[in-house]
């Protein structure tokens, strides 16, 4: 099949079950997305809807029973543990619910963590992370462990170590699901920031509906199916 | 590679409980190994030392072992994270590499400054001439220097005995909420 230059991901035809106490749990069933190149999505709907199963299997992270998954032009549904890998690490920046930030680094550290893998100097992968890190306003923190952050803080940090390797893709999982009204305008406002300056496709997933106004492409989510996409 | 290695330094430092119980652990180990390695050699107490050595090698095999499995086990999360971030498998164990190798290197390095101090001490005392009946030398460094190889040895063993347990850490689980 063809690949839409413009399109970033897509979903074909995509199938998952679960197996949960003896019971099968159909969490996608025939979905169909396409997602372009730089657009804000948002993946709304109840809780246990599989919009998070979604996110797992564009994201490389989970496989699909059956279907494709195009990524940037590959079919990731059959990939390699280590070629997925090496897809997030070049493409796809991941904002978490629960922050997970390795308690043990600073704001600093953690977000520069992304880039040690790679051949980048260490001079070079700092100043990535002090710029990154002043994206999001957080650059005060930088010496500050999590523990000594606030949520709002944490998910900035979150952010950051989302945007150091200038991704293609940012996935957010619930971004806002932690946080305090405040925190979660700034969050999503840094999120829309992103995604219009740099042009980054940003896919967040989320029951809350309030947060549609930020979407440029809003895909509702029921019972394992896509129910809309408006 | 060296610079995952150092990242698993910098853990380590930082779980100073951790690192120091297991440090210490191996510091007696290592001790012990070359002590019993030196009468063996010298043909001190029959097989009994030989055994000592080969015992104190499998104990220091098995608290490898356990070292790794709770790097990997009590930081489940952490290296989902990593992995969803973008971290290899082969990432992830030089970072665990780093910190089990460290940890027994700066064991090896405490019995070398022991052994130094001790040396230097009945050095001096034997100037002043009195008699305490002990070696000059505790152990010698052939004895040392055989016991760090087998130690490495030991390492490098739990070390790819615990990949599968590396692998086996779905980077999905970054994504479970707290507690789930």
């Amino acid at each position: 099949m063809p690949v839409d230059m413009d399109t970033m991901i897509e979903a074909i035809d995509v199938n998952k079950e679960y197996r949960r106490s003896g019971a099968i749990i159909r969490a996608l069933a025939d979905v169909n997305v396409r997602i372009k190149s730089g657009e804000f999505v948002i993946i709304q709907g109840p809780t246990g809807c599989g919009k998070s199963t979604l996110l797992n299997v564009l994201s490389g992270l989970d496989f699909p029973d059956s279907g494709k998954i195009i990524f940037d032009g590959e079919n990731i549904a059959r990939s390699t543990e280590d070629r997925l890998a090496r897809i997030r690490r070049m493409k796809v920046g991941f904002v978490f619910q629960d922050f997970n930030l390795i308690s043990t680094f600073t704001a600093l550290e953690n977000v520069e963590s992304v880039l040690w893998p790679t051949v980048l100097r260490a001079s070079e992968i700092e100043n990535r992370g002090i710029n990154a890190l002043r994206d999001v306003n957080l650059l005060d923190r930088k010496d500050h462990y999590p523990v000594q952050m606030s949520g709002g803080e944490k998910q900035k940090c979150g952010l950051a170590r989302a945007i150091i390797h200038r991704p293609r893709v940012i996935l957010a999982d619930e971004p806002t699901g932690n946080l305090d009204p405040q925190s979660e305008k700034e969050i999503m406002d840094l999120l829309k920031k992103i995604n219009k300056e740099s042009d980054t496709t940003v896919v967040v997933v989320t029951h809350r509906e309030k947060l549609t106004s930020y979407a440029d492409k809003i895909v509702q989510m029921k019972d394992g199916r896509v129910i809309n996409v408006k | 590679m060296f610079r995952m290695f150092k990242k698993g330094v910098l853990l380590i430092l930082r779980e100073k409980r951790t690192f120091i119980i297991f440090m210490l652990i191996y510091t007696i180990l290592i001790f012990l190994t070359s002590l019993f390695l030196e009468n063996s050699l010298a043909g001190n107490f029959g097989e009994v030392s030989g055994y000592l050595v080969v015992i104190f090698l499998f104990t220091s095999l098995i608290l490898s072992l356990l070292y790794a499995w709770i790097l990997v086990s009590r930081k489940r999360r952490d290296w989902a994270t990593l992995k969803c971030i973008g971290y290899t498998n082969r990432n992830i164990i030089t970072i665990v590499s780093g910190i089990i190798l460290f940890t027994s290197l700066m064991g090896l390095l405490i019995v070398i400054e022991i052994l130094f101090h001790y040396t230097a001490i009945f050095t001096y005392i034997d100037t002043t001439e009195i008699s305490t009946g002990l070696p000059f030398i505790l152990i010698g460094l052939y004895p040392v220097i055989i016991t760090t190889v087998l130690f490495i040895l030991v390492q490098v063993i739990s070390i790819a005995l615990i990949y599968r347990k590396v692998l086996k850490v779905r980077p999905i689980v970054a994504l479970k909420r707290v507690g789930e």
